[in-house]
């Protein structure tokens, strides 16, 4: 049987916000369930997850915000994507998230957006989008 | 078909009942409770009237008879001058406590214009960069009339408290004058998530400096509230929040007897910030128990003879990582819960959450609600006209004892590894901490908990809350604007001389009170960024945080 490669998932927090809790416990879970994690914690700038992204080949990024910084900072790390040819790579978000700037996320390349789920709900949804 | 399962629905709701009869913490619970659970425990000796030792029921005889909860609620957002406008609404509004939270770079010790700032500037609080920005946030606003609480980091503290002072100072007031709070927890902004920022040994150093200097020269201040909430809110549970927070707690106290302080003579102004989480009698029970080992391990551990040093002085934060954005309505109903245990369990000054806040930034308008159900709890609902109404329960009774001994467990393992900085340095606590975070998703997860609207009763349509506070783009700017402006306008010659005072005292090594020096530099508009990167210089640290900018005169 042909050994598959384990989906690489990035997970990280970006900005000076501390409440990392739930990316910490998603990126446990991520990995119990298969997934092969590269967590970058705390503090990253947009360019220093676009280049781990490069330097991990990941297939995904999860980026998890906690204080109203999503609108500020995602865009910024949408486009230094585009900046390195990395557009392709679907971009995740999840957090404390008001319901309203779903679809601004999502209009700005943002795949899906996850507002406090279960953890369960986002191993669905990777599970399926990489059947 | 259709109409079949319907009636099965009914009838399996109707039959429905609880599933596991543990508490959140995973402590098993009996059936019902009676003499048998408590034969153990002496009136006289475990519990005592409110007001006595061990002060089970109490730190207050009368209670709230004599005076009630303080209802504090955060404020800090914007600009200083923004801020300022809330406070002033605040104390209008009969508000004599004041709450001041900084943003995300002061809390880290960085100055508004750093690169990294961008974005962050007045968002989860107010920038508190210089004296400057202390002289806007309380203009107009009399210091010597005002009870001032400043949640800032135990890498904050000692400048925003030296701020303080120096406005205070400029107005023609004393230290003495002051009334407040400082957050300064010197291990808890680690599990806040700064823990760059506050590397061990500064963190402890300058908290210590600040207890010293306050105990010394500001009689009206508490110079520091263990924050065990941001700890809880983790993912830890019950018993560890109250280990964790009195290990904490115990090397800080070392830390200022080190220095040669009585303990009696600043035991009495150590406070505590504790969370009140959704499991009704367990927190009611954690709390009664947090009394009664804080009072013993004050009087037999460090020979307190002072009443008040043995007396545990807790303020409460609803718990934050309870509330879900499902249904966000709920949430009001949470809080509410949260908050009635928190008064029955005698607390002395309470926060309660917005219902919003899983969702967004609070909003004027659901921060009132929360001062409102503080209000209904104390006015309306009675439950504050009797000290430890629960006290003498069975079940209250020995859960109390129960949680009692869980902490003191695990307080012993803390001890037999060195003590709380050894078990950090080592790793342990926060391997704990991530076990514990774990296991608390995994319940979530697996429905061994119920959480309403997020693993049962959820509903298709989503609510949304409606309006959402944001922070208006200009803020940022305007504050980064102000600060250059600062830099350039102030006696260069006199920053560098105060700094360079500075940095000599704190060459002088670990019990040199720095905080005197920090006013002088304060004083002169040094920022938080050059004051705290010249100490952290001195002890090996990079100048800069997050290792981007370098020392701006040495």
């Amino acid at each position: 049987m042909a050994l598959k490669r384990k989906v690489r998932i990035l997970i990280a927090k970006i900005g000076l916000d501390g409440h990392d809790r739930g990316a910490k416990v998603l990126a446990s879970m991520l990995r119990d369930n298969g997934y092969e994690v590269i967590y970058l914690g705390l503090y990253n700038t947009p360019e220093m997850v676009v280049q781990s992204a490069i330097q991990e080949a990941v297939d995904i990024i999860g980026i998890s915000f906690h204080s109203g910084e999503h609108l500020t900072l995602t865009p910024i790390l949408m486009n230094k994507l585009r900046e390195h040819q990395l557009g392709e790579i679907p971009v995740i978000i999840g957090g404390i998230i008001p319901m309203e700037d779903e679809n601004i996320l999502i209009g700005m390349g943002v795949k899906r957006v996850f507002r406090g789920s279960l953890v369960s709900e986002v191993i669905e949804y990777l599970n399926h989008y990489f059947k | 078909m259709e109409e079949k399962e319907k009636d099965s629905d009914v009838m399996d709701s109707y039959h429905e009942k609880p599933t596991g009869f543990k508490t959140w913490s995973g402590l098993p619970l009996k059936n019902w409770y009676g003499p048998g659970d408590v034969s153990t425990i002496n009136y006289g000796k475990n519990i005592g009237d409110p007001g006595n030792f061990p002060y089970t029921r109490g730190i207050h005889q009368d209670m709230f008879r004599g005076r009630y909860w303080t209802r504090r609620e955060v404020t800090g957002y914007g600009t200083p001058e923004e801020t300022n406008q809330r406070l002033k609404y605040l104390i209008k509004e009969g508000s004599g406590g004041l709450n001041v939270i900084p943003d995300n770079p002061s809390i880290m010790g960085i100055d508004s214009d750093h690169p990294r700032a961008k974005g962050e500037v007045g968002v989860q609080g107010v920038p508190m960069c210089t004296r400057q920005d202390m002289e806007l946030l309380m203009e107009d606003i009399p210091l010597e009339k005002i009870s001032m609480s400043l949640i800032v980091s135990s890498t904050q503290t000692p400048v925003a408290l030296s701020q303080y002072i120096a406005l205070a100072e400029s107005r023609g007031l004393k230290p003495s004058d002051l009334a407040g709070t400082t957050q300064n927890d010197p291990i808890h902004c680690r599990y806040a998530g700064f823990a760059n920022s506050s590397p061990i040994n500064l963190a402890l150093k300058t908290g210590v400096d600040v207890i010293e200097y306050c105990t010394l020269n500001m009689p009206r201040w508490y110079p520091i509230n263990v924050n065990m909430y941001d700890l809880r809110e983790q993912g830890i549970n019950a018993a560890q929040e109250l280990a964790f927070g009195f290990s904490m707690a115990m090397l800080y106290i070392q830390g200022v007897l080190n220095r040669g302080l009585d303990i009696d003579s600043f035991a009495p102004r150590f406070a505590f910030y504790c969370s009140a989480h959704i499991d009704f009698f367990e927190e009611i029970a954690k709390l009664r128990a947090a009394r009664r080992i804080w009072a013993r391990i004050m009087k037999e551990r460090f020979g307190a003879k002072n009443p008040n040093s043995l007396k545990f002085k807790f303020g409460i934060h609803t718990a934050g990582c309870s509330l879900v954005p499902q249904q966000p309505l709920n949430n009001i109903i949470r809080v509410a819960y949260e908050a009635m245990a928190a008064v029955l369990a005698g607390v002395q000054s309470l926060h309660c959450c917005s219902y919003d806040e899983p969702i967004a930034l609070p909003t004027e308008e659901s921060v009132r609600l929360a001062i409102r159900t503080q209000q209904i709890l104390a006015y309306e609902t009675g439950v504050a006209l009797v000290a430890d109404p629960l006290g003498g329960s069975y079940f209250i009774e020995n859960l109390t004892e129960e949680i009692e001994q869980q902490a003191n467990i695990i307080m012993e393992k803390i001890e037999t590894q060195g003590g709380m900085k050894k078990a950090l340095q080592m790793g342990w606590i926060d391997a704990q901490i991530d076990e514990a975070a774990l296991k608390y998703q995994r319940e979530v997860e697996n429905g061994e908990h119920i959480v309403v609207g997020l693993n049962k009763f959820r509903t298709d349509e989503e609510t949304s809350v409606g309006k959402v506070h944001r922070i208006s783009p200009d803020s940022e700017e305007k504050q980064i604007t102000r600060l250059k402006k600062l830099r350039e306008s102030r006696d260069e010659k006199k920053v560098k001389d105060a700094l360079r005072a500075l940095k000599s005292r704190a060459e002088e090594g670990e019990k040199e009170n720095l905080i005197p020096a920090m006013i002088e530099a304060s004083r002169q508009y040094a920022t938080i960024a050059e004051i705290l990167g010249t100490v952290r210089i001195v002890m090996g640290e990079p100048y800069d945080p997050l290792g981007v900018l370098s020392h701006p005169f040495f």
